[in-house]
């Protein structure tokens, strides 16, 4: 079980941004297993995106190593890093960012165009996945027709097309409502558990965490502190705070009354 | 995409008309020649000054000219008894040049160097017409025809060129031929008929022989027919309008002419020498005319060529302020599509693709603006083509030497070459910004909204 599939040594990142040199991450060192659900969480600012970013190859570290399946992608060029993108992770964003004049099932096939993928095996996965998220019947909706939460669905159909090892999710549920929210964490959850899916997600929203084996905390660039996950989808609801149970549907924690 | 189009179809319709007319004068050129060295031994006389043989008819004549003139008695011309009323200001008033007695100039046969002499009568057919100018009223005679009678001998017919020799259908007249006329070209439109039919000319009939081309600007509308046929037709017996004089040797032209002129102070008598001159002068103004209009070709392919890197130019922007904004627009996607796996090349070649796409629909566009709006376009476009100068619009310059108008037409390989510079120009317009697309780095394109 400690088989990594990510892991992160001594990673650092900065930007100039105008005058000031803003140091986004220093010395993060981290390590995902496979199967894991991981959960970022922090403050604005606090580096969550740039880390997302760095993990997910959009993004290249000022210094240390970012090794994905043991290939260190901080060093690849552009040339290689598209490759690791294409076929190790999965991205799925807090805008979904479907292309308005595709519909949900060409959405969902074209990271498979880029490998080369049949027009009929393409077809075949993307209609697999989108029954998998919960959307047979709505393959040839264009986004503007789907609701917030479909959008996202189809997303995450369309991060799982290449098979990745790795899914990264940056707030995925910071556009939705909280009935969307609810249903997008139940299907990352059982992704995780019924596929074993490894999945990062950046997010705010403890309710989101609470579902993960582990929390990150991050501030100022550096992980602060590292808290295992109550992993719901597992274990019982209970409130990651006092340990109370909770339930899936409640906003506030029943005995500490702390927002979940 | 439009004046892309037009200006080269411009150009080539500018080009052709002004080949057209350069193709006409220098076939006028060379046609003169011709005649120059057909007709080195002939003297043309005539009763006015001016260039009878040619077909200026000068129609200066009056008859108080004459009135002193020793060997020329009025009597015999003009109100003479043999002389028909109606010639003087009747209906072949203007158009028969001063009709002289043939019997009068018998003496010039015995001119020492004479080898022969041809006299001629050449009628005017046609319209009066009215014209007003400087207050005062004119009346002129539009031609539609003219008529010119040889005497068909054969001792002339064989031995001196005084037929047409440029026979496009039919025969040539021959000596003793009568009752059959020698149309040409421009004739037989106006007469509806060709070899073989009869037609009627001045109330009576006559069979068409032979269609003869033109062989210069002179003879154009003239139908020829034996003189004897002409004097009778025209109640002309014993008249002519003009003599060719042949001399038996080039070397003797002008003895012989001042010899006429001396018996004949009343003739006008220009030889070959002269004429040469005159064909001369033409040729130099046709020259010249050639010269202008080349100059046009020059001067238009220039303007065109500037308006088409214009054009160019402006184009090649468009598209890559069109497909700048596209790549600004479309950041997020960009970065979205690389975040899924795109490699940069991909994404490269899809901007350059809608680029050209985009181009090539307007080019379909433009084509068919264009074979619509081209002649307008290239017209106000381009300079126009008039070799004789003054403004005439393209087109219209044509006329100017009776060359086919040449039209504006968008031909399917001017089309093509659209194509192919549509796809050009869309390809090069969003080069750079395909390039500029495919290096956003992911990260920065997802921060961008």
């Amino acid at each position: 079980m400690s088989e990594a599939v990510l892991k992160t040594e001594k990673l650092s990142k900065s930007y100039t941004l105008g005058k000031c040199n803003v140091q986004a991450l220093s010395g993060v060192n981290l390590q995902v297993n496979k199967g894991e659900f991981v959960a970022i969480m922090g403050p604005s600012g606090s580096g969550k995106t740039t880390l997302l970013n760095v993990l997910g190859c959009l993004d290249k570290p000022t210094s240390g190593r970012v090794l994905i399946d043991e290939v260190d992608v901080a060093k690849l060029p552009e040339a290689e890093l598209y490759k690791i993108r294409r076929n190790k992770i999965g991205f799925v964003f807090q805008t979904f960012n479907l292309l308005p004049y595709l519909n949900a099932r060409e959405n969902v096939e074209l990271p498979m165009e880029c490998v080369g993928k049949s027009k009929s095996e393409r077809r075949r996965r993307a209609s697999k996945l989108l029954e998998m998220v919960g959307l047979s019947g709505r393959e040839e909706h264009r986004p503007q027709r789907l609701s917030a939460g479909e959008q996202q669905r189809v997303a995450i159909a369309r991060a799982l097309a290449n098979n990745p090892a790795i899914l990264l999710a940056d707030e995925p549920t910071g556009n939705l409502d909280t009935k969307n929210k609810q249903e997008l964490v139940k299907l990352l959850a059982s992704l995780n558990l019924n596929q074993g899916t490894t999945i990062i997600v950046v997010t705010h929203d403890g309710q989101v965490a609470a579902h993960t084996e582990r929390m990150l905390f991050l501030k100022d660039g550096k992980i602060l502190k590292e808290k295992q996950g109550l992993h719901l989808a597992k274990k019982k609801l209970m409130c990651p705070y006092c340990g109370s149970r909770t339930q899936l549907g409640d906003a506030i924690c029943p005995s500490c009354k702390k927002k979940l | 995409m439009a004046i892309m189009i037009s200006i080269p179809a411009g150009t080539s319709a500018n080009q052709a008309s002004t080949q057209n007319l350069s193709q006409n004068l220098s076939n006028t050129i060379t046609q003169t020649e011709a005649s120059i060295n057909q007709t080195l031994t002939e003297i043309d006389c005539s009763l006015s000054s001016g260039f009878a043989g040619f077909g200026f008819s000068p129609g200066n004549f009056t008859p108080g000219q004459f009135g002193g003139g020793g060997n020329f008695n009025p009597g015999q011309f003009g109100g003479g008894a043999n002389v028909p009323g109606e010639f003087g200001a009747g209906a072949f008033g203007g158009g028969i040049t001063s009709s002289m007695n043939e019997s009068l100039y018998s003496d010039i046969s015995s001119i020492e160097g004479v080898a022969a002499i041809a006299p001629t009568l050449q009628v005017s057919e046609g319209q009066n017409v009215t014209v007003e100018r400087f207050g005062r009223t004119f009346t002129r005679l539009v031609p539609d025809y003219v008529i010119e009678g040889i005497p068909l001998t054969s001792s002339l017919v064989d031995n001196y060129p005084i037929l047409p020799t440029n026979i496009t259908d039919g025969r040539n007249l021959q000596a003793g031929d009568s009752g059959v006329v020698l149309l040409s070209e421009n004739n037989t439109g106006f007469f509806g008929a060709g070899v073989g039919d009869k037609i009627d000319v001045l109330g009576q009939t006559f069979e068409v022989i032979g269609v003869h081309g033109s062989s210069g600007v002179s003879d154009r509308t003239t139908l020829y027919m034996n003189l004897s046929d002409v004097q009778a037709l025209t109640n002309n017996t014993g008249y002519i309008t003009s003599l060719k004089v042949f001399a038996s040797s080039s070397s003797v032209v002008t003895e012989v002419a001042n010899a006429i002129s001396s018996l004949h102070t009343e003739l006008a008598v220009t030889t070959a020498q002269q004429r040469l001159e005159q064909l001369q002068a033409m040729q130099t103004s046709y020259n010249t005319a050639l010269q202008n209009a080349e100059s046009t070709i020059s001067q238009t392919q220039t303007t065109a060529f500037e308006e088409i890197v214009v054009a160019v130019a402006a184009t090649s922007l468009i598209v890559l302020f069109v497909m700048l904004y596209t790549v600004r627009e479309r950041t997020k996607e960009i970065g979205t599509l690389k975040a899924i796996g795109f490699s940069n090349w991909t994404v490269m070649s899809q901007f350059m693709l809608e680029g050209v796409l985009l181009s090539l629909i307007a080019g379909v566009v433009g084509i068919a603006i264009a074979s619509v709006a081209a002649p307008t376009l290239s017209s106000l476009l381009l300079p126009s083509v008039n070799p004789f100068g003054g403004s005439v619009r393209l087109g219209a310059n044509a006329g100017a030497s009776n060359s086919s108008a040449a039209t504006i037409a968008i031909n399917p390989q001017l089309m093509l070459l659209a194509f192919g510079a549509a796809a050009l120009l869309g390809a090069l317009g969003s080069l750079y910004p395909a390039w500029r697309a495919s290096r956003t780095r992911p990260a920065e394109a997802m921060r961008y909204e």
